[in-house]
């Protein structure tokens, strides 16, 4: 899965905001602010990853059990979904 | 003709009368080559009149020479905010909210209530980040008034304008207000001008305070606006 082309991740006065440009803004012209995870997950989808992909690299970066990973990579994507920003 | 508009060099070449005398302050004779060289064509007033048939040559000339100045101006680390800008004491407050909410309106009240106080811009000002802080100025551009000023002011505050009953203002968080700024300037279309865009954005959150102010139409009001914008604390 990957983020949809036209979305982009920026840092803007200490926060990371993702907006849109070209074709994704006519359909999103509003702003989405991640947390630092948010961030995290965004980047690596970004690139296009798997969602095993996602977890090892969230169990990499950050000391939580697989448990609690699986929970924030699950209510992260959940949103993303449910904003439409997501491709399978 | 060259124009000194906002500290840009703009190459450009008015036929109207609406555009050539608001852009008459800004008439620049030095030599510097220009750094922005704006043209529209036949072509292009047609199709816009075709799209607009509200519109006429002058109008269409007056906005589209003005969307393609701001356009360039993210260029140079600037942008446009639409919103109405009052200057007092040497410093420029901006009010800015969608058409329709009363930023002309508020802007009035100042210069009621304080004395020498005066409208650099009373619906497009330019914001530029520049070696002595982030500036506000005035530019031919200035939506249904012709209130504009040729002149660049240090920026106090910026507020998102809201009309309400009591008069009150609150400073706000850096998201809320990049969501309200970014509602109220030109989104460029490509990710390359975007970037420009949002790294303007960032300096000008670092050093300017946003706030909510919710304001009814009482000399109250500018009160209200300029104390909290001189007292609060930084967010």
């Amino acid at each position: 899965m990957k983020t949809k082309q036209g979305f982009m991740l920026r840092s803007v006065a200490g926060r990371h905001v993702v907006v849109a440009v070209g074709k994704a803004s006519l359909d999103f012209n509003g702003l989405i602010t991640l947390n630092d995870t948010g961030a995290f997950l965004w980047e690596k989808l970004s690139k296009g990853c798997t969602y095993d992909e996602l977890l090892s690299a969230m169990l990499e970066t950050y000391e939580v059990d697989e448990a609690t990973a699986r929970e924030g990579i699950d209510s992260f994507l959940e949103t993303a979904r449910g904003a439409d920003l997501i491709e399978e | 003709m060259k124009y000194n508009i906002a500290g840009v060099i703009v190459d450009m070449e008015p036929r109207f009368p609406r555009l050539r005398q608001q852009s008459r302050d800004y008439i620049y004779t030095g030599g510097a080559d220009a750094d922005v060289t704006i043209r529209l064509d036949e072509k292009f007033f047609r199709d816009r009149l075709a799209e607009n048939p509200h519109l006429d040559y002058e109008m269409i000339e007056y906005i589209y020479m003005g969307s393609e100045f701001y356009n360039a101006l993210i260029h140079f680390n600037g942008m446009l905010l639409h919103s109405s800008c009052v200057v007092y004491n040497g410093e420029a407050y901006l009010f800015s909210a969608p058409c329709g909410t009363g930023k002309s309106t508020h802007t009035q009240i100042w210069l009621k209530r304080f004395k020498d106080a005066y409208i650099l811009n009373d619906d497009k000002p330019a914001i530029r980040i520049t070696e002595n802080g982030i500036y506000a100025f005035g530019t031919p551009f200035s939506g249904k008034t012709n209130l504009n000023v040729n002149a660049g002011v240090p920026i106090k505050g910026i507020c998102v304008l809201e009309r309400g009953s009591v008069n009150q203002i609150e400073p706000i968080a850096a998201d809320d207000a990049l969501f309200n700024i970014l509602n109220q300037t030109v989104r460029p279309a490509s990710e390359e001008v975007m970037d420009k865009l949002l790294a303007t954005l960032d300096s000008v959150l670092r050093g300017v305070a946003v706030y909510r102010l919710r304001c009814n139409m009482e000399l109250d009001a500018a009160e209200t606006a300029y104390t909290g914008m001189n007292s609060s604390a930084r967010v």
